[in-house]
């Protein structure tokens, strides 16, 4: 997995169906060793275009998807800013459009952003700053998340590091983000950054028409602007020749596997596979939970060969979402577990849109109910009700989320809600939880 | 009715061409007033979610507006009376710059804010889908500063304010706005405690202070030259108070017998040296 | 796309709507409430014939929470 020789011409010096990408095992590098082993920056020194041989276009060919976890079109949104840039000032004249880059990751389970930008922060910053010369970007944000003073330490310092050498083509302004589930999303920051609440808004206006200072604004994942910047040096045949065409993505395994962390794949490694490379389970698997909290649950068993690509793990019943997938014990209870997850995601709510601020302390509660309590009829079908009726009603996609993962849960764990049904809660609701849920022991704070 | 302009005997009603305007004026302010209370208090039920079977939600909306545009319409018959009446000294601009009026500048000023902010709050809502609806909603705010205004200004311009059965109207509408406005601060606690809190206060103190004033003030002799009525206007002595809307007390006497209060002094003998003839002959009640 | 092609379709701004229910009660046909008094519109473009009423739904609402879209 070692990166072969290097030089600073692109393209052919670095090995293409190749893994790592992302994060070299010597990371994290210095400035003058990231230009060593990648070479410079390669801007196109040109106003934002749209013909053969620009960045977006590049992006496109490639067809990278953002690693946030709505997968969208990276190369589609660029060029939607960049194209709205150019008449969103008065009288239709152009304007600085902005780029945030999206560090956040308030999912629990997730933790590929800090490990990216710990390891390889350079990498992030460069397609920082391509981005931002792709769309016009008159300043750009790096979004991370307040409970990680040292990774704001060496952020800043790099930063710093970047503006001296000159290689930074707008100013980039480090912000931390607090901790609650929806702060990270797009509007969310986008609000926050025009020094409103910080919650979730109402789409229309997109950001790409109108979002920081009423200007275009490009959102896009840490992950997905690493990979942006590799795209710029080697070509988007490159970036394609692993994964079938999707590239390399990075995941967060975690639960109950011998090595937990995260680990670069090519899209499509089935679950198996990486869950081998994680060091296997460490007892008797039950399930796994991909996508996050706003995924899906699927059998071990089902699992193994399913390859981890959003549209397999989609047709699977769950999703890829930021990329995570978690593994979960036969002593647990897939109930139980879902039980804390939606009473945590039900607390984050920003309190906004009726529909989430009812329904979904309504369905943590009737949850709650079908793990620990009586997991009657009634309960269940007031359950599948809410689910239904929260869906896609708030501004964000928090109920939805919820939503989904409490539908996979109860079709997945069917067995287990019949045999709650008739025998109460089962022994295994007293494990202690295996998926991190803030407030819980063993949750991240 | 007797004789336009001509001096009058003691204690005589006399009536000029610019009397009908008068009740007007205060007819029309009356009925602004009890209409402008109605599309407040459809207002605040709006906002406390009230419903009943008779009641739909779009019912209690569509009549505050209705309400509202009634209101606007007799202020503004009240305000067209007044400019044609010329009897007191009241011009196009004090319409809309307030407090610049020879005639009881300050009362009659709060007249004229709480129209400028009907007109604010008119307009605003006539365009509410073209404006953002946070500026709607913080001009629609000023509502409760125009209300309590207008009281105000009817009761310290408003020559009725002693008659019984106007301050028994005044007094319900407050009583009732108050009542809707104390459910309104309580719909949805705790949420927004400070501002709940502050609320009250203001309108407890509002009504305190307003009560102390009114009992101070309109009510006491006097109020007519305290209040800045032009002294030309002022008749020396009592006269019967022409108020056809008073119960029915006015006849002519040589003793006179004004709005029903029992500290109502006994009539001084007039002095017709002290009423030049050119002044309107209306009277004013001058205690 | 010409003007007169285009259906309308309804949607609610969720973070405007504070659940007046005027909507529901001028709209019946086409919005219903949920358990908490929140609009429930049926999916789907605007029938011709409610368009009128559709419309005064729109401006009855108290937060203008409530939208018509043209198809896009």
């Amino acid at each position: 997995m070692s990166v072969a020789g290097m030089g600073t011409a692109a393209g052919q010096a670095r090995p293409a169906g190749r893994l790592p990408r992302l994060i070299a095992p010597d990371g994290p590098l210095e400035l003058a060793e990231h230009i060593d082993r990648y070479g410079p920056v390669p801007f196109r020194d040109a106003l934002a275009d749209f013909g053969d041989g620009s960045l977006i276009s590049e992006v496109e060919a490639a067809d990278l998807r953002g690693r946030g976890g709505a997968g969208f079109p990276a190369g589609r949104k660029m060029r939607a800013v960049a194209r709205a840039g150019r008449r969103a000032g008065p009288l239709r004249s152009p304007v600085g459009t902005a780029v945030i880059a999206n560090g956040a990751e308030s999912e629990p389970a997730s933790i590929k952003d800090r490990t990216l930008l710990a390891r390889a922060p350079h990498l992030v910053l460069d397609g920082i700053a391509l981005a931002s010369e792709a769309v016009g970007a008159s300043r750009a944000y790096l979004c991370v998340h307040d409970s990680d003073d040292q990774l704001t330490g060496t952020l800043s310092a790099a930063i710093s590091a970047r503006d001296r050498a000159g290689m930074n083509r707008v100013p980039i302004q480090l912000l931390t983000i607090g901790g609650s589930y929806v702060a990270s999303q797009e509007t969310a920051l986008i609000s926050m950054i025009n020094g409103g609440g910080g919650k979730p808004a109402f789409v229309p206006p997109r950001p790409s028409d109108k979002g920081v200072r009423g200007r275009p604004t490009l959102v896009q994942n840490v992950e997905t602007l690493a990979h942006l910047a590799l795209i710029a040096r080697y070509g988007a045949e490159w970036f394609g020749a692993l994964g079938a065409g999707a590239g390399s993505a990075l995941v967060t395994v975690g639960g109950t596997v011998h090595r937990p962390g995260v680990y670069e794949i090519a899209v499509g490694t089935p679950v198996g596979e990486l869950l081998r490379q994680a060091g296997g389970p460490t007892e008797a698997p039950q399930a796994i939970l991909a996508g996050g909290y706003f995924g899906g649950w699927i059998r071990y068993s089902d699992a193994l060969d399913v390859p981890v690509s959003d549209p397999a793990l989609r047709a699977a019943g769950a999703s890829l979402g930021p990329g995570i997938v978690m593994l979960v014990p036969a002593s647990a209870c897939g109930l139980a577990e879902t039980a804390r997850v939606v009473g945590y995601l039900a607390e984050q709510s920003a309190g906004q849109c009726g529909p989430c601020f009812n329904g979904l302390p309504a369905l943590a509660d009737a949850f709650w109910q079908l793990a620990f309590g009586r997991a009657d009829r009634a309960t269940h079908g007031w359950a599948s009700q809410l689910l239904t009726l929260v869906a896609g009603r708030g501004a964000c996609h928090l109920p939805d989320g919820t939503a989904a993962l409490a539908a996979s849960a109860l079709r997945v764990f069917g067995d287990e809600l019949y045999q709650h049904a008739a025998a109460g809660p089962c022994p295994r609701v007293r494990r202690p939880g295996v998926l991190p849920v803030p407030g819980y022991p063993g949750g991240r704070a | 009715m007797s004789i336009l302009g001509a001096a009058a005997p003691p204690g005589a009603i006399v009536v000029n061409a610019s009397t009908p305007l008068w009740y007007l004026t205060r007819a029309t302010g009356l009925v602004a007033l009890v209409l402008l209370t109605a599309s407040m208090a459809l207002g605040l039920l709006s906002s406390v979610r009230f419903q009943r079977p008779a009641w739909p939600r779009f019912v209690i909306v569509g009549l505050h507006r209705n309400a509202a545009l009634l209101a606007l319409v007799f202020t503004g018959l009240h305000i067209a009376t007044t400019l044609a009446d010329s009897y007191a000294p009241i011009k196009v601009q004090d319409v809309v710059i307030p407090f610049i009026s020879a005639y009881r500048p300050l009362w009659l000023g709060l007249g004229t804010v709480a129209f400028d902010l009907m007109i604010a709050l008119t307009i605003t809502s006539l365009v509410r889908t073209r404006i953002s609806y946070r500026s709607w909603h913080l001009v629609h705010w000023s509502s409760y500063l125009c209300w309590p205004v207008a009281v105000l200004h009817g009761l310290g311009t408003g020559s009725d304010t002693p008659v019984t059965w106007v301050l028994g109207l005044t007094v319900g509408c407050v009583a009732l706005i108050a009542g809707l406005t104390g459910w309104r601060l309580a719909y949805g606690w705790p949420s927004h405690a400070v501002a709940r809190v502050a609320g009250a206060l203001a309108v407890v103190l509002t009504l305190v202070a307003g009560t102390a004033w009114l009992a101070a003030g309109p009510l006491q002799p006097g109020w007519a030259r305290r209040s800045g009525t032009p002294p030309s206007l002022i008749t020396g002595g009592t006269r019967a108070a022409a108020t056809p809307l008073a119960p029915r007390r006015t006849r002519i006497t040589a003793r006179t017998s004004t709005a029903p209060r029992p500290a109502s002094t006994a009539a001084r003998p007039a002095s017709t040296a002290a009423r030049p003839a050119s002044t309107a002959a209306r009277l004013e009640q001058a205690r | 796309m010409s003007r007169r092609s285009g259906r309308s379709g309804l949607r609610v701004n969720p973070v405007a709507c504070e659940a007046h229910g005027i909507c529901i009660e001028l709209l019946p046909e086409l919005i219903r409430s949920d358990p908490w008094g929140y609009p429930l519109i049926r999916p789907g473009p605007v029938p011709e014939q409610l368009l009128p009423l559709a419309k005064k739904a729109v401006a009855a609402c108290p937060t203008l929470a409530l939208l018509l879209t043209r198809d896009d």
